[in-house]
């Protein structure tokens, strides 16, 4: 009977910190999916399990919140599933999860939940940790007192679920809960209940609480509709309604109630002096040896980053380039052999050579974030970041931008203002990758002569380090600009509760890690596979009667010059690339890039890129018949000796090797951050955004080099 | 934000190392949040740590540790 009824929906609701998200992923594992709320950029996660006894429960992690006044999007949103009925994520029962070491602080939300009259049960976490604190809760009197059932579990080791389960069972048999509005701690003022009455009409089946709280909010949940927004902000004028002082005396009011009740029912042992976090902190966010550390932990993360991620690429990259051969060799030559192989494969290649990057981050960002790390280096950046409109925890996504954009901007997932989370993914791909290194070394090489400066500095190393600062100094100052151009509605707080230092959980970063390569493999995957395809096409058709011109002028120099057959492979190849749609795209864009010192080679190149930087270096090795060339001193060499047909110069002289080396630090060209920026927002506005604003500083910054220098 | 009226005592004053007890605040937002975090008048609050480059404010207030601006440690009035 009971497992044909619909999924019971289980909202676990709590404080930040209180180990909800340890409870969720104790229950769900591997069941969990990543959804969001509707319109806005707020990710929600939700499971389906069955109870032992066959009840299918669908579970909702709501974002932590303090209280039922929020100032932050996600916030918001947690109040506005409580408060429509009809939202998707409108929970049935509520799990509010308390941590107990914490209990005299985290009941507050429980009280006001209390008066929205959704059954509820309190779920004790962290009853592990309470036994090692020699903490004494009495929760058959606490359930007495708020009556409301409690439970205790822990969220680490999965101590006491079972109970857990067996009262939510006992919930849903009861169908009808009555939540005894008698005992929460709060009682309206006279204008607070003359604003219930008179809201009455809008909302009969709410309760005078829930109303209230519309008056609160009226301004901004979705589910109002403009006339009636419209007419219960004049009644609330009307009234002259004070949001703030009623927040203030309400929350002051059910403080007071609940403290006496908690320390009737906790016994707890008073410790002296330091605990262990806070002598811990004395080093970790010391202002001097603070930021040592954190400088510390950074470079590691980084060098992690750069030299562990980068055999498994290695792997990965040649096991796809051996299994394309492969493909290759043993289908029929043809249009369907070369897009299997160097379309379909190598662009699932191209996806899946970032996941050891995105896997080791999130490994280790994860790992600091539950041992409590994060939040102190939130503290530690947050007034220099804050100059810049950005986030203490901006750092961590700034630096690991030197590796790869893609990890970085996924893992601003942890910035709760929207429009400090929206900057930094915005100019973190300014910041120097890995794959412009390739481009920087040929053309550095090609331009920067290898002489000693100073006694002790390299010329080309100095371009190099500039090439870095350049790119840093760019993200910051957009960052600046933005800062000053993006509105937002979020007031900015800082506020952030700084946790007790505990041991990392493993199913947790274990979870993060596979939550994060699985969105990024299938929700980014899709466009940049998409985009990649698109790419392979563009080089490798062309009008067929171009296509047939170029192969008979390739076989045509190549008997007059007698070449060998791997060089007649060479240039013919050279020959399809220049007539192909990305030749022929990259000749029709020659005008526009000319006054940056451009041709059309360079176009081609610059057009290729955009699946990856790195690209750039394979795709001119091509069109100066050097083959698939990756070498990148074979392809300097030829580059040099290159001539201008115009004036007989070298063709990459100064002006045009700085020109282009500013164009990689500034151009927008990789699909693949593009992809990771839209699945971060939400939104094609924003990726669209960056890819204008950085090429076209690209653009300018490109145009006065060259003009100036040639 | 930075509201500072005469003679009341506010925490944005005090140095690292210092002991009080909070008497109310003089912004209700901030008041909302901190009351809701825990931080409620009559608690004591002491300084642990301050940022460099003026930055945060690391206030223990009994098991509660709290990071926070000079903006809104401005708020809190003392006793």
């Amino acid at each position: 009977m009971e497992s044909e009824r619909k999924p019971i929906s289980v909202a676990l609701i709590g404080n930040p910190n209180c180990g909800k998200t340890s409870l969720f992923n104790y229950i769900t594992g591997l069941q969990q999916k990543v959804g969001n709320f509707p319109g806005v950029t707020v990710d929600i996660k939700s499971a389906e399990t069955k109870l032992p006894g066959g009840e299918v429960i669908s579970w909702v992690d709501f974002p932590g919140l303090y209280n039922l006044y929020p100032t932050s999007r996600d916030e918001k949103m947690v109040v506005q599933s409580l408060l429509d009925t009809k939202d998707i994520y409108h929970p049935e029962l509520i799990c509010y999860v308390a941590d107990v070491t914490k209990l005299e602080k985290h009941l507050l939300l429980l009280d006001q939940l209390r008066d929205m009259q959704i059954p509820l049960i309190l779920v004790l976490n962290m009853v592990d940790l309470a036994q090692k604190e020699n903490l004494e809760i009495n929760a058959t009197l606490l359930a007495k007192k708020l009556n409301i059932p409690v439970v205790s579990v822990s969220g680490r080791s999965g101590e006491g679920i079972g109970n857990l389960f067996n009262a939510i069972k006992e919930q849903i048999v009861k169908e009808q809960i009555s939540v005894d509005v008698q005992h929460s701690g709060y009682k309206f003022s006279g204008e607070e209940t003359n604003i219930i009455e008179e809201l009455k009409p809008f909302f009969p089946s709410f309760t005078a609480y829930k109303r209230l709280l519309i008056a609160h909010h009226a301004s901004w949940l979705p589910f109002i509709s403009a006339s009636e927004r419209i007419h219960l902000l004049s009644i609330l004028g009307e009234n002259s309604f004070k949001s703030l002082p009623f927040q203030v005396r309400e929350v002051t009011q059910r403080y007071n109630f609940f403290t006496p009740l908690i320390s009737s029912v906790l016994k707890k042992k008073l410790i002296d002096g330091f605990t262990f976090s806070e002598k811990l902190d004395g080093l970790l966010t010391h202002r001097f040896l603070g930021l040592i550390v954190f400088l510390a932990v950074l470079t590691f993360l980084f060098q992690s980053l750069y030299i562990w991620a980068e055999w498994p690429m290695m792997l990965i990259e040649e096991g796809f380039s051996n299994f394309s051969n492969y493909v290759s060799t043993y289908l029929p030559d043809g249009w369907f052999n070369q897009f299997l192989t160097e379309g379909l494969i190598s662009g699932l290649g191209g996806i899946l050579v970032f996941i050891p990057q995105i896997a080791l981050l999130f490994f280790l960002i994860s790992v600091l974030e539950e041992i409590g790390y994060m939040a102190r280096a939130a503290f530690l950046f947050d007034r220099i970041m804050q100059l810049f409109g950005l986030n203490g925890r901006s750092m961590v996504a700034l630096i690991s931008g030197g590796a790869c954009a893609i990890p970085a901007i996924m893992s601003t997932r942890t910035i709760a203002s929207w429009k400090e989370r929206l900057i930094t993914i915005l100019v973190t791909p300014f910041i120097s990758c890995s794959a412009r290194i390739p481009v920087y070394t040929v053309l550095i090489g090609l331009v920067i002569p290898s002489k000693t400066v100073g006694y002790i500095f390299n010329l080309q190393g100095l371009a190099f380090l500039g090439l870095y600062l350049l790119g840093i100094f760019a993200a910051l100052i957009s960052a600046l600009l933005l800062k000053w151009w993006i509105k937002s509605d979020e007031p900015s707080f800082l506020l952030l509760e700084l946790p007790d230092y505990k041991l990392p959980v493993w199913r947790n970063v274990g979870l993060t890690v596979w939550e994060k390569v699985r969105t990024f493999t299938f929700e980014a995957g899709k466009i940049i596979i998409i985009i990649s395809i698109a790419l392979w096409f563009l080089a490798n058709n062309g009008p067929d009667v171009k296509m047939e011109a170029a192969k008979k002028e390739a076989i045509r120099v190549s008997t007059e010059r007698q070449l060998s057959q791997n060089e007649t492979d060479n240039l013919s190849k050279a020959y399809l690339l220049e007539a192909s749609y990305a030749g022929i795209l990259g000749k029709t864009m020659e005008p526009i890039i000319r006054p940056l010192g451009f041709d059309w080679k360079i176009g081609i190149a610059l057009l290729t890129s955009f699946a990856a930087r790195e690209v750039f270096v394979g795709t001119m090795a091509t069109i100066y018949s050097l083959g698939q060339n990756d070498d990148e001193l074979t392809l300097r060499e030829r580059l040099s000796v290159e001539k201008n047909p115009e004036t007989g110069k070298p063709r990459y002289d100064l002006a045009t090797g700085i020109s282009l080396l500013l164009f990689y630090v500034f151009a927008m060209q990789c699909m693949s951050t593009l992809a990771v920026v839209k699945r971060e927002t939400k939104s094609w506005k924003w990726p669209i955004i960056q890819f204008l604003g950085m090429t076209i500083i690209a653009y300018i910054s490109s145009l006065i080099a060259f003009q100036l220098l040639s | 934000m930075v509201k500072v009226q005469t003679g009341e005592k506010i925490l944005s004053c005090a140095k690292v190392g210092f002991k009080g007890v909070v008497s109310h605040f003089n912004d209700e937002h901030v008041a909302c949040r901190l009351i809701s975090m825990g931080l409620v008048p009559g608690c004591t609050v002491e300084i642990l740590h301050k940022a460099p480059f003026g930055g945060g404010w690391y206030v223990k207030s009994d098991s509660l540790h709290i990071a926070m601006r000079i903006e809104e440690a401005s708020c809190i009035v003392l006793r």
